[in-house]
């Protein structure tokens, strides 16, 4: 009995018709399509999005070079290279993110015991030059100190879950 | 109980057997069985003071220290019991209690003892809430440094400067939490050993200053190697980040070094980066130096070498070139038709008939175990310290070491020392020799004190004695006459005649290098129309930098192979070809022990330098000279192999007992001995080592005596004047040098256009 | 008015060729056109059943998207691969595109409306589309690449399965109407009773395994084995940017509008209203008239879009198990039936 309902549903393509009747049905059905540069998707507060470096209020940078990030770092997108700066202090000469290779995993702002590297809500930034994917020093502090405020309240707000 | 008897414990219910009398940390780390420890160090005394080796035995009420518990038979010890664990638990949460939460920041973080443990015996949380300590850091050289709020107070630190480097340098302060590490008075640590502090400090307290802050454990890459300025050749570990040098540290070598080394060794690496490096090959211009392509430096070098070839040719180089090097450099200058190459360039004198391989006449292991040691010409300490720190064992040991040396040296152990003129250093030899009983032209002439027969009984009555000649007597103008005296005094009282040789190859250049042509100073006194340069720089490399200056200038052409340009060189060479420096080369090095090391590069030449037997094996192609078809260093070492494989070390040297005597007493005799930083080009680039109090500036030393004789203060100006060169340096008093001596050392820029680092000298007001 | 006409026979007697250019001119346009929107329609038809919207940037609602697409691959650089060969790597997207444009001489519009009304427009229009069939076979040995080679053989293998289903779909029509005259055959399926009188009930099997091998004649999804994005990256043209392509993209739609349209005519009676003759005659827009071919054709285009936003792409032996063992035995067992059916004269279609 089966082989025959079987044999029947396949002669007249019962299934496929099933197909269609789905696809049909959502050629009707209300779109989600949000209109990107005009409307934009919500962010969270854990977004990984372009990455940078903060400050203390005193205008002190907090990265301290321990260069934990740079180990954890699961596609050696980080590359730091330190030495005492002049009072003595432990700091980076060389911090480079490479853009191309970070999978935006955040695991470098995991691992930060000072919170000195974070990733900001920021997603639309682009290139021209490859040589602008690397994220130096100096351009993650530009960054840090543009959406400080923003990371600030990111990280009070998560920061009963961490 | 006798010491050799053996005795059963249990560890951890498994049977283990150990000499009676045995510490238990040293069973249980002999069988594998980890015990947390942080004081106990295998070189060092036990002090048991941090008490993380707490481990439980039975019958006893509480756990005991097993770095401070002998092995008793039928012992049964338990290191994971609950008791043990709580107490190893309680001990870490003491020492947590004043340790920083600072990981990221320190240095150690990634290879810290502390750390280790903390995560196998310490708890996650912190019951401590009251304020830490804090202590203020010191400053304890341009080697170390320190961050004492860190310190567990395990006095490891202590020890070794007490038990190994000799001399207490540190010490710890005060009681309880306020007991400090530090130095007591504002003084540097200044042992030549200093930097083993660093390795033997289990936390961040003491850590490298050159390598402060630089790079983490996890980044670096360890490879082997064999340290290049001294000739122990001990062993070290290269660490080693994004084709960079990081750091040098030693490798467990029990044969060699143990498990220091010498700071040289440790912190020359630093003198790799150094702005002076030479990385593409030059070629002298009317108009000065242009850098050039290889191909045009060396077909430019073959033309050169062409236009010599043949007798007019000489080559210099450095002992501390590898044994591949210098095999190559060998066939190239006898494909050239030339016999002329040496590599003794400090060497003072050539009379005498040579030793066919000479070496330390014993192992390294063996200084320990001697009872009594002459030492001629030598300042061990500085020269091969961690030879120094074996014979320091074996005086600490109640050896007998006696100097004899043309300046008092300042040595961490007992020793008596015999100072006299350079000419007064013969008769002082010739003397013990006479004690002894021995008969020659100088021996019979010579007269004996006490001091004499003392050293001649010692060495008779010693069980295990020898006779180690050092650089100074190398570098001495009667060194001929001192080899024949040792040989006379080591055959007369048993003991064995061995040499302290000075570079990482001088062992091994002997295998590689027939001297049978014109010697290094002859090469110079009759100058040569050509010559052949590996790894020296003209003015501190050789016994008469002044001679070699003016040899190399009257030339046709120079080439030098070099790691480093600078001015000496420029003035030297025509033509300069960057080779690879120690870390980026491959080859082998024959130690004072005749051992063979080999080692890989641990990183790639750096800029467009390429390792010197690469630069002489396409050289003997150009030069279509048979024999250069190798394909890798290792090749060429196998025939090395091949031809000096089988040379026994061989100290025979010939009577030159009636030489003439070259230093005459009266007038001012020059000691131009040779710092330990200023040994060879890397050491005297590496800057760290050149702010240490070892690294002296170039100075008229005299005794009191002498300057007031000739009307100097300390800190004058003065001219001294040798062969005709002038020079002005500084006065400094130095109680050390003897009557009619003035001692300026060589090696050290000022000294430059000096002669022999022995001779007669004036000195006149500047 | 007056003058054009004149202006128009003085061309059709003196300079022929003007004037055939200028009729083939008028079919090419609007077609182009046709194809164009066509893409645009895909986009928009398969975007709209993925719950998105599809393109909407370019002009009002995105209507100008298919002239930024034409103007971009316009502009774009022709890479010809260094170890092709040259001429037939640039003659195959040609031999693509011309037949799916010749085939449209014979097609009739309406009863009048035709370029070249021949006796035998079915073998011609058979012939069109099997040609086609060597401009990707030629691509993808001219391109000398592995995976245009899998696709072009692929796609031969299919084409020549395929065109044996559709031949005997074809037979059963012309069976049917007794004509190969395209013309003749849609007024074959005119009678009283409407769309009922249409060809494609009778036909039914030989009208849905016409369209499916129509699918797959055209290379389009589920049966797009040549192209096979996920396995030979984009098959026989993967070597090809800019015009070529441009042609090779062009060449597919006007294939599918051409099967669509082939469809229409030879099952859905073409121009016919589906309404009895009887009830609107005269009524405007539902009496016969070319608009009707030109809804039939758009139902059958939104197939094509429709199946290819549905089905995942068959795999390669089920297509050849479908051909041979499904389509061709059941298409011969149809031309018996239909046989019988025009020699006993059966009603309402054959009598």
């Amino acid at each position: 009995m089966k082989v025959l309902t079987d044999y029947i549903k396949s002669l007249f393509l019962l299934e496929l018709f099933k197909g269609l009747n789905l696809t049909g049905r959502y050629l009707f059905k209300k779109k989600f399509t949000v209109q990107y540069p005009e409307e934009k998707a919500p962010v969270s507060p854990r977004f990984r999005g372009l990455h940078a470096q903060r400050r203390y209020p005193n205008g002190e940078e907090r990265c301290i070079a321990c260069k934990l990030c740079e180990a954890t770092c699961p596609a050696l997108a980080i590359t730091i290279e330190a030495e005492p700066r002049e009072d003595g202090s432990r700091r980076t000469t060389r911090y480079d993110i490479d853009l191309f290779k970070c999978i935006y995993c955040g695991y470098c702002q995991e691992s930060c015991p000072v919170d000195a590297i974070v990733e900001t809500r920021v997603y639309e930034y682009s290139f021209e030059n490859r040589e602008d994917a690397i994220m130096t020093k100096e351009k993650l502090l530009a960054i840090g100190d543009k959406y400080e405020a923003q990371i600030a309240a990111d990280i009070e707000a998560q920061a009963k879950y961490r | 109980m006798s010491e050799d008897q053996t005795v059963t414990i249990e560890v951890d219910g498994r049977e283990l057997q150990a000499q009676a009398g045995a510490m238990l940390i040293d069973v249980t780390d002999a069988a594998g069985i980890n015990i947390p420890r942080f004081c106990y160090h295998k070189k060092l005394s036990v002090s048991a003071n941090c008490r993380m080796c707490l481990v439980e035995v039975e019958k006893v009420w509480k756990p005991l220290p097993a770095c401070a518990t002998p092995v008793a038979d039928g012992m049964k010890v338990f290191t994971r019991s609950p008791m043990a664990l709580a107490a190893q638990k309680g001990t870490m949460e003491f020492l947590l209690i004043n340790h920083p939460l600072d990981c990221p920041i320190c240095d150690q973080g990634g290879e810290c003892e502390l750390q280790d443990v903390a995560v196998g015996y310490g708890s996650d949380v912190s019951r401590f809430v009251e304020g830490k300590r804090v202590v203020k850091d010191k400053d304890i050289g341009p080697l170390v440094a320190t961050d004492l709020t860190r310190c567990i107070h395990c006095t490891r630190c202590v020890r070794f400067g007490a038990e190994i480097a000799g001399i207490r340098e540190l010490g710890a302060t005060g009681r309880g939490e306020h007991m400090t590490i530090g130095t007591y008075i504002e003084k540097s640590v200044d042992s030549e050993l200093s930097g083993n502090i660093i390795d033997v400090c289990p936390v961040g307290s003491l850590t490298s200053k050159p390598f402060r802050f630089h790079a983490r454990a996890w980044e670096l890459v360890q490879r082997e190697s064999i340290a290049p300025h001294d000739s122990v050749g001990s062993s070290v570990n290269v660490h080693v980040r994004r084709n960079e040098v990081m750091r040098v540290v030693p490798c467990d070598n029990e044969a060699v070094n143990e498990c220091w080394i010498s700071d040289r060794d440790r912190f020359s690496y630093t003198g790799l980066a150094s702005e002076e490096r030479l990385t593409r090959p030059m070629i002298k211009q009317k108009n000065g130096w242009m850098e050039t392509s290889w191909h045009d430096a060396l077909n430019q070098v073959a033309q050169g070498l062409k236009d010599v070839a043949g007798e007019q040719l000489g080559a210099l180089v450095s002992p501390s070139a590898t044994l591949e090097e210098m095999h190559l450099a060998q066939k190239l200058v006898t494909g050239l038709g030339s016999s002329n190459i040496d590599y003794r360039l400090r060497q003072g004198d050539f009379r005498g008939q040579e030793s066919a391989y000479p070496w330390l006449g014993q192992s390294i292991e063996a200084l320990e175990t001697l009872n009594a040691a002459l030492l001629i010409g030598s300042n061990v300490r500085k020269e091969q310290p961690i030879l120094g720190h074996r014979l320091r064992k074996a005086a600490v040991a109640g050896a007998n070491i006696s100097f004899i040396n043309p300046m008092e040296l300042d040595m961490n152990y007992a020793s008596s020392q015999l100072v006299n003129t350079p000419a007064g250093m013969v008769d002082d030899l010739a003397a013990v020799a006479k004690a002894q009983g021995a008969s020659g032209d100088i021996i019979d002439s010579a007269e004996v004190g006490d001091a004499h027969k003392a050293v001649a009984e010692q060495l008779k009555t010693a069980d295990n004695a020898s006779v180690l000649l050092g650089n100074i007597a190398v570098a001495h103008p009667d060194y001929s006459l001192l080899c024949s005296l040792a040989a006379k005094v080591a055959e007369t009282s048993g003991a064995k005649l061995g040499f302290l040789p000075e570079a990482a190859n001088s062992t091994g250049a002997r295998l590689a290098i027939r001297t049978d042509g014109l010697n290094a100073t002859a090469m110079l006194e009759h100058p040569r129309k050509g010559y052949l340069l590996m790894g020296v720089e003209p003015a501190y490399d050789f016994y008469n930098p002044a001679l070699a200056t003016t040899a190399f200038d009257k030339a046709e052409f120079v080439v030098a192979l070099t790691v480093f340009r600078s001015p000496t060189i420029e003035a030297a060479a025509d033509v300069m070809l960057p080779i690879s420096s120690f870390g980026e080369t491959s080859g082998t090095y024959v130690n004072a022990e005749g051992t063979w090391q080999s080692f890989a590069g641990a990183v790639s030449p750096k800029g467009e330098t390429r390792p010197a037997w690469k630069v002489l094996r396409v050289l003997g192609n150009m030069l279509d000279i048979d024999g250069f078809d190798q394909d890798s260093s290792v090749d060429v070492f196998n025939e090395v192999k091949e031809t000096a494989g089988d040379r026994q070390p061989d100290n025979t040297v010939g009577d030159a007992t009636d030489s003439e005597r070259k230093v005459a007493a009266g007038g001012l005799t020059r000691i131009g001995d040779v710092p330990l930083y200023a040994i060879d080009p890397l050491v005297r680039r590496a800057a760290p080592l050149q702010q240490t109090k070892d690294a002296i500036s170039a100075s008229i030393r005299l005794n009191a005596r002498e300057a007031t004789r000739g009307g100097f203060a300390e800190g004058d100006r003065a001219v001294v004047v040798q062969d005709g060169n002038r020079a002005v340096l500084p006065i400094e008093i130095d109680p050390n040098v003897p009557d009619s001596c003035v001692r300026v050392p060589a090696g050290l820029a000022g000294t430059e256009m000096l002669g022999g680092q022995f001779g007669e000298v004036t000195l006149e007001k500047a | 008015m007056g003058a054009l006409i004149g202006l128009w026979e003085w061309l059709g007697e003196n300079l022929i060729i003007i004037q055939i250019m200028i009729k083939i001119v008028v079919i090419v346009a609007p077609l182009m056109l046709a194809v164009a929107y066509f893409t645009y329609a895909e986009r928009k038809i398969i975007g709209y059943m993925q719950v998105r919207i599809g393109p909407n940037r370019v002009g009002p609602k995105g209507w100008l998207q298919p002239i930024a697409d034409a103007v971009k691959l316009m502009f774009k650089e022709i890479v010809i691969p260094t170890k092709a060969n040259k001429l037939l790597f640039l003659i195959a997207p040609l031999l693509t595109l011309g037949p799916a444009l010749a085939a449209w001489a014979v097609f009739p519009f309406t009863e009048e409306l035709v370029l070249a009304d021949i006796n035998a427009g079915l073998l011609y229009i058979l012939a069109m589309t099997s040609v086609g069939v060597y401009g990707v076979i030629i691509a993808g040995w001219a391109s000398n690449s592995k995976y245009a080679f899998l696709g072009a053989l692929r796609s031969a293998a299919q084409i020549v399965s395929y065109e044996i289903a559709m031949g005997f779909a074809l037979v059963g029509v012309l069976v049917a109407a007794g004509s190969l005259n395209l013309g003749d055959i849609v007024n074959a399926q005119r009678g009283e009773g409407g769309l009922f009188n249409w060809y494609w009930l009778p036909l039914l099997p030989l009208f849905v395994i016409y369209f499916i091998s129509g699918v797959a004649e055209t290379n389009r999804a589920p049966f797009d084995v040549a192209e096979g994005e996920s396995e030979i990256v984009a098959g026989f043209h993967v070597d090809y940017s800019g015009m070529p392509f441009a042609c090779f993209f062009l060449g597919e739609y006007a294939n599918m509008i051409l099967i669509s349209a082939l469809t229409a005519l030879m099952f859905l009676g073409g121009w016919l209203s589906p309404f009895p003759a009887s009830w609107v005659d005269g009524v405007f827009l539902l009496g016969d008239g070319i608009h009707w071919l030109f809804i039939k054709t758009a139902i059958f285009g939104f197939f094509f879009l429709w199946l290819r936003a549905t089905f995942p792409r068959f795999r390669y032996d089920q297509i050849m198990r479908l051909g041979w063992k499904v389509f061709i035995p059941i298409t011969i067992v149809w031309i018996l039936v239909v046989g019988l059916a025009v020699v006993y004269q059966m009603p309402w279609w054959f009598d």
